[in-house]
């Protein structure tokens, strides 16, 4: 048996000359996440038609839903294009849908087919009858309808109800690399969320202190990584020992401006990484004025060792926004797991609120820090996640 | 491995669970079937219970009657009992909607175990009033600061006998009579008393005989016994709230755990003859851990000033503030180094204040609460083995500390 997808793709629509080029990075991502299990790609203006194999149409809707660029997909029936076939299908739309609670319907035409007999309001209605009369339960209400039976009838006609919604933005690929910094909390897997829908893979740098980070903590952010993989496809990983970095900050740098400096010696490794893996932009989770550090001075000062832009998705967004993101994408329990990054080392009791930057960047320079920087960058250790991984993670077939 | 957390659990004894294990097996029959398979079981259990009972006797001597014993799956589960016990007495007779009426009270110090703090904490959810009492700055709690808290409601009040922290020995009998004469003074009898004994048994001399402790918790993991298996001994019965097939006496159903029990009984009585000897050995490392603390600059003893031979601490027991490292950070490098030693007080934001409860309740400044770790030992612990730890912690203080 074959499952068939009708898929909705939503931005790319809106290019105009690079449409084709977005198309393909789509279809291409599809292709990718849903791996060799022998689908299809039917492709048509502004409809994908999507078969697999029914054994996979698990595996089908994780991806669909996962991958940026697309607005919505359905699990959908093909038919002929004859009134009976449609309202054969119709009918099987509806049984499903009153079976999960369905009372008040509409139905949809779309008829780009303009040589089909009836027009799209003469087959609604006709299909409307149809199903009333079969199912004395339903009612009509073409205003807050809890189904809609779409017909569509094109190169053959398609019948289909819930939209399920995909997640927006553009495929992966579409933009340039951006390195997420990722720290275990709440707020870096949403900035990286973000930015993989807006098209860009994604790598991460995770900066570990051992021992003054936990082995766990480490844990935590391999498996944030993996939950962010399942968006943007999949990702590599680098974990840098920090710990001589900070240690040397502890000792040279003034203590009210300890988080500032190892914020700073974080974003310069970060900019060298970035250089070395090809990636075009830096992302961080901060938001403004959420703790001290990140106040606009703050980060004017800690963003001044990287010369690539850095993407901050977060900044106007407020925690309760940002913990609903992190919850809706799996990475909120994961976070809030007991096993911080607990810099004792980097919490000075009275942090610099309004820090000067000719000031701060001349001290920053002054600990002459890139040595051990780039000697912590020789010791990073690699973790690649592949989509197949993403899977597994989600007990996926 | 150096093991340096006995406090937590400790290695067992595999000659006393090799032992009890074969004999379990072959006495395998349920100690409540009426067969004669079932009496030999029966036999089995009722002389671990005899053993455990003649084990704690030097400790319950002066009690007027010789009481009870139950065994229980844990000693976390011994201190619940007489706790849960007081919500049916309260149920008892009453129309629920007056039970309401006279809020209960308990009085429990501040440095109890979870299984009694976190317990009382849930009493105190359906209607219970709790007073802790906070130890002074030594760790120990005042006698008469608990006959103070007495209530003409109070219902039981539970001070451990040896804290799991930093060993400190409270006084069970000058505490019981405290209570007694607090009672007096209200005019009413004494609530009941409960004293959790699991880091006492086996370890140091325990007298419960002049305190008036209506029960006491026992665990046999912490002796070299098996984990699953605890005790609880009461001066008089107890109506368990929890009930099922009326084993141990009604007060925790469920088919015996035969393997546990006689494990249990044999270990503490190898414990409890051999205490003289194990003692001086304890107080051997003891003070060459006091001693050896003191030479790493800027670490100390938690309390302050805890000497050796200080009989108001279990010598098994030491805690010890390293300012200006964590305690979780040294106890992840100590065990990296191959020492296994604990910590109350996680780095975690999120469960600071319940891991330093503790150390808290004895007033200790931040910095040093923070940074404390607790090494415990055993009987078979070797001298050489603390004087690894104390080398070993010396060098990671001296390069980790910020």
């Amino acid at each position: 048996m074959e499952s068939l997808f009708l898929i909705k793709p939503g931005e790319i629509l809106l290019k105009k000359e690079n449409q084709k080029e977005f198309t393909r990075r789509l279809i291409q991502q599809l292709h990718k996440r849903l791996g060799d299990i022998g689908c299809t790609i039917e492709e048509y203006p502004g409809r994908f038609f999507l078969f697999v194999d029914e054994r996979f149409s698990a595996r089908a809707e994780f991806v669909l839903r996962h991958c940026p660029g697309l607005n919505g997909f359905s699990r959908a029936s093909m038919c002929p294009k004859t009134v009976e076939a449609i309202l054969e299908a119709a009918e099987s739309v509806a049984n499903k849908a009153i079976a999960s609670g369905a009372r008040r319907f509409k139905v949809e035409t779309r008829r780009s087919d303009k040589s089909f007999p009836l027009g799209s309001y003469a087959m609604s209605a006709k299909a409307g009858e149809f199903l009333l009369e079969k199912y004395p339960t339903l009612a009509v209400d073409v205003h807050t309808p809890d189904l809609v039976v779409n017909i569509e009838i094109r190169e053959r006609a398609y019948v289909y109800g819930y939209t399920e919604p995909g997640a927006r933005g553009l495929p992966s690929g579409s933009s340039g690399k951006g390195l997420l910094l990722l720290s275990g909390g709440i707020d870096s897997p949403v900035a990286g969320y973000m930015m993989a829908k807006r098209g860009a893979p994604l790598e991460c740098v995770y900066f570990h202190a051992y021992p003054y980070t936990s082995e766990e903590a480490q844990r935590k952010v391999e498996h944030l990584a993996l939950k962010i993989a399942a968006w943007c496809g999949s990702l590599r990983l680098w974990v840098i020992p920090f710990t001589d970095v900070q240690m040397r900050i502890k000792k040279l740098a003034a203590e009210n401006s300890t988080t500032i400096m190892l914020r700073s010696a974080m974003m310069e490794a970060a900019n060298l990484l970035a250089r070395r893996i090809g990636a075009d932009a830096i992302i961080t989770g901060e938001s403004l004025g959420q703790v001290a550090s990140q106040t606009a001075e703050n980060m004017a000062i800690t963003g001044a060792p990287s010369s690539l832009p850095i993407f901050r998705p977060l900044i106007g967004i407020d925690k309760e926004d940002t913990v609903t993101m992190a919850k809706k994408i799996g990475t909120f329990d994961i976070s809030i797991l007991p096993y911080e990054d607990c810099c004792v080392l980097f919490s000075p009791k009275h942090p610099l609120l309004k820090p000067s930057f000719a000031e701060q960047t001349a001290a920053y320079a002054s600990l002459e820090l890139t040595p051990s920087i780039e000697e912590s960058l020789s010791k990073a250790e690699k973790f690649v996640y592949k989509y197949k991984d993403v899977l597994a993670d989600f007990k996926i077939e | 491995m150096t093991y340096l957390d006995w406090a937590a659990t400790t290695p067992p004894d595999v000659g006393i669970l090799q032992r009890a294990l074969e004999e379990s097996s072959e006495l395998f029959a349920n100690p409540s079937s009426a067969h004669r398979a079932g009496k030999a079981a029966k036999q089995l259990l009722e002389g671990a219970r005899s053993s455990l009972l003649s084990s704690l006797a030097p400790s319950l001597g002066g009690n007027k009657s010789p009481g009870g014993l139950a065994f229980t799956a844990s000693g976390t589960e011994a201190d619940q009992l007489p706790m849960l016990a007081l919500l049916r007495n309260l149920m008892k007779g009453t129309p629920s909607a007056s039970a309401s009426q006279v809020r209960p009270h308990l009085v429990i110090s501040a440095i109890e175990h979870a299984a009694i703090d976190s317990q009382a904490e849930a009493l105190g959810r359906l209607g219970f009033d709790i007073t802790f009492i906070k130890p002074e700055a030594d760790g120990i709690v005042q006698p008469f600061k608990v006959a103070e808290a007495i209530r003409p409601t109070t219902k039981l009040i539970a001070v451990m006998a040896v804290n799991n922290e930093t060993g400190a020995v409270q006084d069970i009998s000058a505490i019981g009579r405290s209570i007694a004469s607090g009672a007096a003074s209200l005019g009413i009898r004494p609530p009941l008393f409960h004293v959790d004994c699991v880091q006492a048994l086996g370890k140091i001399p325990l007298d419960l005989s002049g305190g008036n402790v209506t029960s006491a918790a026992f665990s046999a993991h912490k002796i070299q016994g098996p984990k699953g298996v605890g005790a609880l001994w009461h001066a008089k019965p107890i109506e368990a709230l929890a009930v099922g097939g009326g084993q141990e006496g009604g007060l925790r159903s469920g088919t015996e755990n035969i393997f546990g029990i006689s494990s249990f009984a044999a270990c503490a009585a190898k414990a409890v003859s051999s205490l003289g000897a194990r003692l001086e050995h304890a107080l051997l490392l003891e003070e060459s851990l006091l001693e050896g603390l003191k030479r790493i600059s800027g670490s100390c003893a938690v309390p302050f000033g805890r000497e050796p031979r200080d009989p108001r601490y279990s010598p098994w027991i030491v805690s010890a503030a390293f300012p200006g490292l964590g305690g979780e950070v040294l106890a992840r490098a100590l065990s990296d180094a191959g020492i296994a030693v604990s910590t109350g007080s996680a780095c975690s934001h999120t469960h600071a204040t319940k891991g330093r409860r503790i150390l808290d309740a004895m007033g200790l400044p931040e910095e040093y609460s923070f940074s404390s770790i607790r090494i415990s030992f055993g009987p078979d612990t070797e001298l050489e083995e603390i004087h690894r730890f104390l080398s070993t912690a010396e060098d990671l203080y001296r390069r980790l500390k910020t």
